[in-house]
C-alpha cells in the first residue's frame, strides 16, 4: 500500500515528460516512482486479518504430488515458512508471492478474488508432465520431460500467466475458445510478463516480451515459449517446429486444434500490448498495464468478446482514465491498428 | 487399422501426435478388445472448452466408420487413458524415442 499522494501514474507520465519548461520534474518523478518501489518491496508482508479487516491477505501453501496425479498432495511449505530445499517449490512460493505483489501494489486487488484469496500450488505432478495450470482453485506444475522441457516452476512469468487465468475467472470470465479464448489467453501472458517485468523492475525497454523463457532444455533451438515483441520468433527447432503465432490479424488460425488456436491467436492481442506499452515507455505495467486491468474489470466485456469489441473496451477504458485526447488514448488506437483490429462501434 | 491420439493446448500450445498401427502389432487382438470397449458415444462433445493451459485430446481409430473422440485432459481417464498411454509408448518404442 503506497503513502504518496502523488498517484503512480502520473508520476509514470511526468517522468517520461519531454517539454523545455521542465528541468527536475521528470527526474523527481522517476525517484519518486523508484521510491514507492522501494517502500512496496520492503513493506512487511501484510498480516493475516480477521473477518472484519478489508487488509490485504497474502496466504501461499505449496504442496508436493510426489509424481502422482492426486491433488493436492502433501503439504509442504505455509506462508511465511522458511524455503525447503525444493527447487520447485521455492520457485512457486517466490512466483506466486510476485504475482501478489503486482495485482496488490499496482492495481489494488488482494489475490485472484480481489478478497484475499489463498495461493494454493502443487509441483511435482505426474511424470514427464509438460505442463502447468490452473484448475479453477489452486496451481498445478509438472517437471517437464527432460529433454524438451525442464520444469515449470522455472519461469515466473508462467506463474503468473496461470494465476491470471483465475483473476480473468473471478472478472471478465473469456470463454475459453476462438477469439475470446485467445483474449482470454493473451490477458494472462500480458499480466505473467508484467509480473516479471515488475519483479524484476524492467522498463518496456529492458524486458524480453517473452512468455516460458528458462522452460526448453538446452537441446532444444529457443529462447522462450512465445514473444510479445514479435510474434513466431520465440523458437525454431527440428523437432517442435517454428513458433506458429501470427502477430496480425489478416494471420488469425482457424483451427479446432487447441481449442480454436487459443494458444496460437493470442499472439495478436499480445503484440497490441506491446504496441501499446512501447509507445508509452517506462514501465509497462503502470499505463498499458493499467488500461488492460480496467478493461478485464470494468464490466463492460462479454464472455465471448471478439477482438474487436476487447479493442473497443481498452480505448474506453484508457479514455474513461486518462482522457479522449491523451497519449495514452491514441496509443491504445495506435496499438490495435498496428495488428489490424478496428475497434468495434 | 490405425489408432491416432492427438494432443494439443497446453501451456506451450503445441500439437503432437502418435499412432500405432495395431493391424502390425504382435497382440492385434488385444488393442482390439481395448478399443471396442471404448465408450466412443459418450465422449463430451467436440465444442466444449477445456481448462486453460489443460491439454485437449483427440482419438481416432480409422475403422469402418471411423471413430474419433475428444476428450479434455481431465476426463482422459479409465481406459482412454489406458488407450493413450499404449499408443505413446508403443509409437515411441517404435521410433526408437522416448518423446
Amino acid at each position: 500500500m503506497s503513502r504518496f499522494i502523488v498517484p503512480p501514474y502520473l508520476l509514470a507520465h511526468l517522468a517520461e515528460a519531454d517539454s523545455p519548461r521542465l528541468h527536475r520534474a521528470p527526474q523527481a518523478a522517476r525517484n519518486g516512482l523508484l521510491a514507492i518501489e522501494a517502500v512496496d518491496r520492503n513493506a512487511t508482508p501484510p498480516v493475516v486479518q480477521s473477518a472484519l479487516g478489508g487488509e490485504a491477505v497474502l496466504e501461499r501453501t505449496i504442496f508436493d504430488a510426489r509424481g502422482t496425479e492426486d491433488l493436492p498432495g502433501v503439504r509442504v511449505r505455509g506462508e511465511g515458512e522458511p524455503a525447503t530445499d525444493d527447487v520447485a517449490a521455492t520457485e512457486a512460493y517466490d512466483a506466486l508471492g510476485a504475482t501478489y505483489a503486482l495485482f496488490r501494489e499496482v492495481y489494488g486487488r488482494s489475490s485472484i478474488d480481489g478478497a484475499g484469496l489463498p495461493l494454493d500450488a502443487t509441483v511435482h505432478y505426474g511424470q514427464d508432465y509438460d505442463n502447468a495450470f490452473w484448475n479453477g482453485e489452486r496451481m498445478v506444475f509438472g517437471d517437464g520431460d527432460g529433454e524438451v522441457f525442464e520444469r515449470f516452476t522455472a519461469s515466473v512469468s508462467v506463474i503468473g500467466h496461470e494465476l491470471t487465468h483465475g483473476v480473468t475467472q473471478y472478472t471478465a470470465n473469456l470463454t475459453y475458445q476462438g477469439q475470446s479464448g485467445a483474449l482470454n489467453e493473451s490477458v494472462s501472458d500480458v499480466f505473467g510478463a508484467l509480473v516479471e517485468q515488475h519483479l524484476f523492475s524492467q522498463t518496456v525497454d529492458q524486458a524480453t516480451w517473452l512468455i516460458g523463457e528458462g522452460l526448453f532444455t538446452p537441446e532444444v533451438q529457443g529462447r522462450a515459449l512465445r514473444s510479445m515483441k514479435a510474434p513466431g520468433t520465440a523458437y525454431d527447432d527440428d523437432v517442435l517446429g517454428t513458433d506458429p503465432q501470427p502477430g496480425h490479424f489478416d494471420d488469425y488460425v482457424e483451427t479446432t486444434d487447441d481449442n480454436g488456436g487459443v494458444h496460437l491467436n493470442s499472439g495478436i492481442p499480445n503484440r497490441a500490448f506491446y504496441l501499446v506499452a512501447e509507445a508509452l515507455g517506462g514501465q509497462a505495467w503502470l499505463r498499458a498495464g493499467q488500461i488492460w486491468y480496467d478493461t478485464l474489470t470494468g464490466g463492460t466485456l462479454a464472455p465471448d468478446a471478439t477482438f474487436a469489441q476487447f479493442a473497443a473496451a481498452t480505448v474506453e477504458a484508457a479514455t474513461a482514465r486518462y482522457g479522449a485526447d491523451s497519449d495514452e488514448a491514441r496509443a491504445t488506437s495506435a496499438g490495435w491498428q498496428g495488428v489490424g483490429v478496428t475497434p468495434a462501434a | 487399422m490405425k489408432v491416432t491420439v492427438s494432443r494439443s493446448g497446453g501451456f506451450a500450445g503445441l500439437t503432437r501426435s502418435w499412432s500405432v498401427d495395431v493391424d502390425a502389432e504382435p497382440d492385434t487382438e488385444s488393442w482390439l478388445v481395448l478399443i471396442d470397449r471404448l465408450p466412443w458415444s459418450q465422449a463430451p462433445g467436440a465444442r466444449q472448452p477445456t481448462q486453460p493451459d489443460r491439454f485437449v485430446w483427440v482419438i481416432t481409430a480409422d475403422s469402418r466408420p471411423t471413430r474419433k473422440a475428444r476428450l479434455p485432459e481431465q476426463q482422459l481417464t479409465g481406459p482412454w487413458r489406458e488407450l493413450v498411454d499404449r499408443v505413446r509408448t508403443t509409437s515411441e518404442a517404435e521410433a526408437g524415442t522416448t518423446r
